[in-house]
């Protein structure tokens, strides 16, 4: 007999069984569970030159939209190089992801350092609400969006604030600098490290997608937070980087992009590049206590 | 709690508060001003307010969200134009007089000496520093990337009200006016030369 819980896992299982089939019809290739109720999305950074790459970029985020479902996506920063006339946010967001925006994915962009803040906060596609930075909460995850080419006092205290007072079993931040990184081209903002870092670890942030760096990487957990770069959504730089300790993997070949499912206390990832092929997946298991207790001081 | 906040000198004061047990010692020790210092910044504040007071009765208000980046784009040039017309012939110095310029460069100097000098100094070197001509009250160009401004080095100045920031160009300390993209007013040789 079909009870109400048995029909739930009956339809769960279909669910599973009809994301497989569009994947292997889509000719992807999903590492994520697709658990049903879980919190989907992509992540891209440094995506916005109009160029070959991100519309190839943009086309294959579209073949794994069919399959993984995700119905929003976070962007790193440098969202529209160059001019921010009407026609360069046709070019270079309009278009490449006019599929997903058709099919009703929200894009929430945080401002890099080629971003033009004043036309980007305003544009509605990009969901800033007229911020420099914001939050947004979806299912058991909290995002801020923050500003790291401009983090003065008032932007701090903003932080704060809002990681304190947020009750959310995963808190995710992103923006364009990375605290950790070990490309050549830029390396690691020692200084927004200096000022962020703390407030990250004393609140309880689990993870911190940045770009900036042309090529991705994830870095080994710092204070027990997990921190991915991902700045090659349109812009790539080759052989990128020098492995150091910081260093958990890192990919500069070609363009890339993420997927990263939450459900539960987990959350796993996916790096695909441009050419389909996985670079890199996996999962994180949520940190149980927020790093209070571990510090006294700064 | 923990508050980010500008003393009546205008400097930042960290202090150490309590809440629900977890006591944090800040890594900035509280910069310490004279009274011509004090003197000096609220010069700087009168001139910043004359300013957004001047912008609001020439230009208006900023524009609202939209789809349409058309929209937005063309009430920000329209306000940029009215302020570059009822200021023209502005020069350096207007908002940052000699004995104003002169506090910024020693609270940037006080900054890069300080306990995260280096920090700041590795933070300016791979935030893709801009190099171009400036010109007071003409627009930012719009395809040149905006430097990051090290955040150490923000909180050793005085908090701007929204719609105003600093920001590094070449050498110079930058006062922007965000809601039109207008350099205000710059602090010429605000960097040591040694940075750059």
């Amino acid at each position: 007999m079909l009870t109400g819980r048995n029909i739930g896992v009956v339809l769960a299982s279909l669910a599973t069984m009809v994301s497989t089939l569009q994947a292997q019809a889509n000719r992807v290739e999903v590492k994520l569970p697709l658990r049903q109720g879980s919190v989907r999305f992509a992540v891209i950074g440094d995506s916005g030159t109009g160029d070959k790459d991100q519309y190839e970029v943009a086309k294959e985020m579209e073949g794994y939209r069919a399959a993984v479902k995700y119905d929003f996506v976070i962007m790193l920063g440098d969202n529209i190089y160059g001019g921010h006339g009407p026609e360069d946010f046709t070019r270079k967001f309009e278009l490449p992801y006019k599929p997903l925006l058709d099919a009703g994915v929200k894009f929430y962009a945080s401002l890099g350092n080629h971003d033009d803040p004043n036309i980007e906060r305003l544009y509605k596609p990009f969901n800033m609400n007229g911020e420099r930075y914001y939050t947004f909460k979806k299912g058991d995850a909290q995002f801020f969006a923050l500003d790291s080419n401009y983090m003065d006092a008032k932007q701090l205290t903003w932080v704060e604030q809002n990681l304190r007072s947020s009750n959310a079993r995963w808190k995710i931040c992103f923006f364009h600098h990375p605290l950790y990184n070990d490309g050549k081209s830029h390396g690691p903002d020692l200084d927004l490290r200096n000022q962020l870092s703390p407030l990250l670890k004393l609140y309880g942030v689990n993870s911190v997608f940045s770009g900036h760096e042309h090529a991705y990487e994830r870095i080994k957990p710092q204070d027990g937070i997990y921190y991915f770069i991902q700045g090659d959504s349109g812009k790539l730089v080759h052989h990128d980087f020098r492995r150091r300790d910081v260093m958990e993997t890192s990919f500069d070949k070609v363009c890339t992009f993420m997927l990263v499912e939450v459900n539960g206390d987990e959350l796993f990832y996916q790096t695909v590049s441009r050419s389909g092929e996985t670079v890199d997946s996996g999962k994180i298991t949520r940190q149980r206590e927020p790093a209070r207790a571990a510090v006294g001081g700064r | 709690m923990r508050l980010y906040k500008r003393n009546s000198r205008s400097l930042i004061q960290l202090s150490v508060l309590l809440l629900g047990g977890y006591g944090l010692i800040l890594a900035q020790k509280p910069p310490t001003a004279g009274t011509a210092d004090a003197a000096i910044v609220a010069q700087f504040e009168a001139k910043v307010k004359q300013y957004l007071d001047f912008r609001q009765s020439t230009a208006g208000k900023p524009p609202k969200p939209s789809d349409k980046p058309a929209d937005i784009v063309s009430r920000q040039r329209e306000m940029a134009n009215q302020i570059r017309v009822a200021r023209a012939g502005a020069k350096q110095g207007e908002v940052f007089p000699s004995e104003i310029a002169q506090y910024f460069r020693k609270q940037i100097a006080a900054s890069l000496s300080g306990p995260h000098g280096d920090q700041i100094r590795s933070s300016l070197r791979h935030a893709e520093p801009v190099k171009m001509e400036l010109q007071i009250n003409q627009s930012y160009p719009a395809n040149q990337p905006l430097q990051s401004t090290p955040p150490t080095l923000l909180l050793n100045l005085p908090e701007l009200p929204d719609g105003l920031e600093y920001r590094l160009m070449n050498r110079e300390l930058v006062l922007r006016d965000t809601e039109v993209n207008l350099v205000v007013d710059c602090v010429p040789n605000a960097l040591p030369e040694s940075i750059q």
